[in-house]
């Protein structure tokens, strides 16, 4: 985690200043593995650091400051995809009988295959493997940014991961074999 | 730190995924954190005013609803004319000047007609109790004197009678 070590002073502008230039790339990258469009994305972020802000000087130096921006940021993002689903189903509703419109194809050649996939499966397992796998996170940081229990990080790791493959294991089969070699697949330990 | 990296991810997908996720650029944008502490500070900073104004504009509402004119002179004077009843009482003696405007109404100028009516009255009272004495005089024809020697006259005849 990139403010390990570093010291905030709750309340403090300055060291909350800090905190936004060190976090907010990272903040932003992990919802833009959540969410789809980008410009939400940034939305998201920007209302979560001044969601966090308004809370500055309540905030405990005992909790890693990152990783509690993180838990507001991807609270808001799983309730902007709660939203988009609704949204969705809306869509289909309309549209019932009418066949749907296709995709473009440009979009779908220009996303990544690995940020398509994160946002197919549910934002609590993607934001779990991106703050393990990008952030680095240990189980009890990313426990506190998710809000839940350390065993509760290793179920959903275990769950984003079997999610994952499913959807990404005939590309990465065809392209890189050594993708998912039989041997690492583990299971998560408690940290 | 007892965390297996033995994941089902494996290292193939942990490396693409940094490398897709690094490609990710967050597009520069002012801090909306700070935008919103000047709001809030702008806000604090402009709430005594607004509440000022506030209250003045409801204490205008009213007192148009209970003049019924949105000229404030108008209020001022509906103000005075009901302040004043309570405090004429204490301002009558000091000021004669105000007495007839302020008299008019109340029942002030009562106590002297009330006043003036006994005065009148035992003066009729007295009147009676002297005009009986005229009446005996009238009677008598004449002065103290003259019943004087009226008793005395048949007297001196009776006198004269018995002498």
């Amino acid at each position: 985690m990139s403010d390990r070590g570093a010291e905030y002073r709750p309340g403090s502008k300055d060291d909350f200043d800090r905190l936004y230039r060190t976090a907010y790339p990272r903040v932003y990258r992990t919802l833009a593995a959540v969410l789809a469009d980008p410009a939400e994305a940034e939305d998201c972020a920007q209302d979560a650091f001044v969601q966090a802000f308004a809370a500055w000087k309540r905030w405990r130096p005992s909790a890693p400051a990152e990783a509690w921006v993180h838990r507001i940021a991807v609270n808001r993002a799983i309730s902007l995809r709660r939203r988009a689903k609704l949204r969705g189903v809306g869509e289909v509703l309309r549209r019932l009988g009418r066949p749907a419109p296709p995709d473009d194809p440009a979009d779908t050649a220009t996303q990544p295959d690995i940020l398509n996939a994160l946002r197919a499966i549910p934002p609590k397992l993607a934001a779990a493997i991106v703050l393990r796998h990008y952030h680095g996170y240990n189980n009890r940081e990313i426990a506190f940014a998710l809000g839940v229990s350390e065993r509760t990080v290793g179920t959903r790791l275990k769950q984003a991961g079997e999610r994952l493959r499913a959807i990404l294991e005939p590309s990465f089969s065809l392209a890189e074999g050594s993708a998912f070699p039989s041997d690492s697949r583990g299971s998560y330990a408690e940290d | 730190m007892p965390r297996t990296d033995t994941d089902p991810l494996g290292d193939g997908l942990k490396w693409r995924l940094r490398a897709e996720l690094n490609r990710v650029q967050p597009p520069y944008s002012s801090p909306r954190y700070l935008v919103s502490a000047r709001h809030r500070v702008a806000v604090w900073r402009v709430a005594p005013a607004a509440l000022a104004a506030a209250i003045v504009g409801m204490l205008g509402l009213t007192a148009y609803a209970a003049t019924g004119s949105p000229n404030p002179v108008v209020w001022t004077q509906q103000i005075m004319t009901r302040i004043q009843p309570n405090s004429a009482p204490e301002s009558t003696p000091a000021t004669p000047g105000f007495t007839p405007t302020s008299r008019a109404v109340p029942p002030a100028p009562a106590p002297p007609t009330h006043e003036a009516e006994p005065t009148e009255q035992p003066e009729p009272s007295e009147e009676p109790q002297a005009s009986p004495s005229p009446e005996h005089d009238s009677g008598g024809s004449g002065g103290s004197d003259d019943s004087h020697s009226t008793q005395a006259s048949p007297s001196p005849g009776a006198y004269g009678g018995d002498h």
